[in-house]
């Protein structure tokens, strides 16, 4: 009911106040701009190290001459190590599964018709508890007679080295980025409480007149509120359009001409469209709260 | 004998407002303003001091009491008082020592929350107008409306009644800068009357007019008071005080000095 009135003086007071109103919406701007690159990039790095983790298993590869009993061994000794607890699960991947894995991830898949026969051996895909422990796991499987010792690392393969610097790797990401991410939106919303506060410090003297009438705080407050979400998610919806070109004209030409000829990039991140929503919400969040916190100051007595 | 002096006011209004509606404004407006109606003293004042940090002192050991219907001048220096005398009354300033008790409530026991509803109910007019820059008259005088919620049919009939009793009625989409000092100082009156309001407070209203447009004012706010509205006048105008012969409060260095009905600015004695 009074929503109308509330609406009616936050759009009076962005007229009064036009360069005050476009400094605020150009500083959501600019924040919601780098928050909108911030995010997607920092999600994108995440699935990757998630993606590059999940390849930390032991690949024990199996010779194609091995015989029956061989292979039940080779498993009965996999098994065992799940028993004692190193080996955390383990599956069997046969020469047709692991030629149609590769197929999967090649996007130009005419070389493989090129093959005359698949040369891609049987495997067992294990994966440790630890990956830390890798090299325990490998020295109890060494020298079972069904292993293909012609394969890399003498058929059992993994990454010792890598292992434990793409964990703490993954960990350095994860932190600074929340880091990061929380210090922008801090960022922001001081900056946007500062324009506001200016906004408010230009009109002291109105709220003051609107005191001695008998306003009560809220009735002077939320036309300030609503003011500041206006400001908040017009300066948002600006930058996701930005956001918007940037993705369409350099972000995609960039991914075409840069990626791998061979395999996809199977790493995901946020739809732009959630993205776009996210950032939305966050502008004007961050001006509501920005002008509803700078107005207490003016608001007491 | 509030009843008569209504009626006299109500004549200048348009014909359509009958006594009826403005019964029901009136009881309504009691009840959100948080005044208590009655027939006890509209303020009273009980040994009140006022501390301006350790040393600066407002008022000094202040009692008085001001009844319903009154019309009382507030004198004296600058520095005397005044001022912090209007501050209290509409707790924009807390008493040190002492009960301010205005409409039967006790200011001191009053929750700040509640003061906006307190201030509905008394009316303040100002030397510097205080008006809403940017804000046509309408808006001006209508903006203490929305403040008390009242409803948009409401604010177009109340508006333009009390424009045209304070004598604005050509002016009303004009902004306060284009306005004299006079008429804007009319603005600030029609804005406190609009609710009808059973207190009202003036502060040097007449300080920034020249004499003729004093009295045009004067006149309007004894109008006021004749409608049964208790008006609290602070003022440097003795001539004006001289010739209307009412209760005379004279503040000096924060203390009652004198205090007389149907009085002048100085005493008799000089």
């Amino acid at each position: 009911m009074r929503l109308g009135f509330f609406f009616r003086e936050a759009i009076r007071s962005i007229r009064s106040n036009v360069a005050i109103s476009i400094a605020a919406v150009v500083t959501v701007m600019i924040a919601v701009f780098i928050l909108g690159t911030f995010i997607p990039s920092y999600l994108y790095v995440q699935s990757t190290v998630n993606q590059e983790k999940s390849r930390l298993d032991i690949q024990v590869y199996v010779a194609d001459s091995a015989t029956t009993p061989q292979v039940s061994a080779l498993q009965g000794a996999i098994a065992n190590l799940q028993t004692q607890g190193q080996v955390k699960t383990f599956s069997f991947i046969s020469k047709a599964q692991a030629l149609s894995k590769l197929k999967s991830e090649l996007s130009d898949q005419t070389i493989l018709t090129l093959l005359p026969n698949n040369p891609l051996p049987a495997s067992f895909d294990v994966i440790p508890v630890d990956p830390a422990h890798d090299a325990q796991i490998a020295a109890a499987l060494h020298g079972n007679g069904a292993i293909d010792t012609t394969m890399p690392g003498q058929g059992i393969d993994y990454a010792a080295t890598t292992t434990n610097r793409l964990l703490s790797v993954a960990k350095f990401i994860q932190y600074t980025g929340f880091v990061l991410i929380l210090i922008l939106l801090i960022a922001a919303v001081l900056l946007i409480g500062n324009t506001i506060r200016l906004s408010i410090f230009a009109r002291r003297r109105e709220v003051e007149v609107m005191r001695l009438v008998g306003a009560t705080n809220w009735f002077i407050r939320w036309p300030f509120v609503i003011e500041g979400i206006i400001c908040g998610v017009a300066g948002a919806i600006v930058s996701v359009f930005a956001l918007y070109l940037a993705k369409l004209f350099i972000v995609q030409p960039w991914i075409d001409s840069n990626s791998n000829q061979l395999t996809k990039d199977t790493a995901s991140t946020i739809s732009f469209g959630a993205l776009a929503l996210i950032l939305v919400l966050a502008g004007g969040l961050v001006g509501a709260f920005g002008s509803g916190v700078t107005l207490r100051r003016f608001l007491k007595v | 004998m509030s009843t008569d002096s209504d009626a006299e006011l109500s004549s200048a209004e348009p014909s359509r407002s009958s006594r009826r509606p403005a019964r029901d404004t009136e009881r309504r407006i009691d009840r959100r303003s948080l005044l208590r109606a009655g027939d006890g003293p509209m303020v009273t004042f009980e040994g009140v001091t006022k501390r301006y940090g350790t040393d600066v002192l407002g008022l000094d050991d202040v009692s008085v009491t001001i009844d319903a219907g009154e019309f009382v001048f507030l004198v004296g220096a600058s520095g005397s008082g005044k001022s912090t005398f209007i501050r209290l009354l509409i707790k924009e300033l807390d008493a040190t020592k002492g009960t301010v008790i205005v409409g039967g409530r006790d200011l001191g026991k009053l929750r700040r929350t509640k003061v906006p509803y307190l201030r509905r109910g008394i009316g303040c007019v100002f030397q510097d107008y205080k008006l809403l820059p940017g804000r046509s008259v309408y808006e001006n005088v209508a903006y203490a409306l929305e403040v008390t919620g009242d409803a948009p049919r409401a604010i177009r009939r109340k508006v333009p009644e009390i424009l045209s009793l304070t004598g604005l009625s050509d002016k009303s989409d004009r902004l306060p800068n284009e306005l004299s000092g006079g008429e804007q100082q009319r603005v600030s009156i029609a804005r406190a009357f609009v609710n009808h309001p059973r207190l009202l407070i003036a502060d040097e209203p007449t300080g920034n007019l020249d004499p003729d447009t004093s009295i045009g004012i004067m006149q309007l706010l004894y109008r006021i008071n004749r409608t049964g509205t208790t008006v609290v006048m602070a003022t440097h105008d003795r001539d004006m005080v001289d010739k209307m012969q009412m209760r005379v409060i004279a503040l000096e260095d924060g203390r009652i000095v004198r205090d007389e009905r149907k009085a002048s600015y100085a005493t008799v004695e000089q």
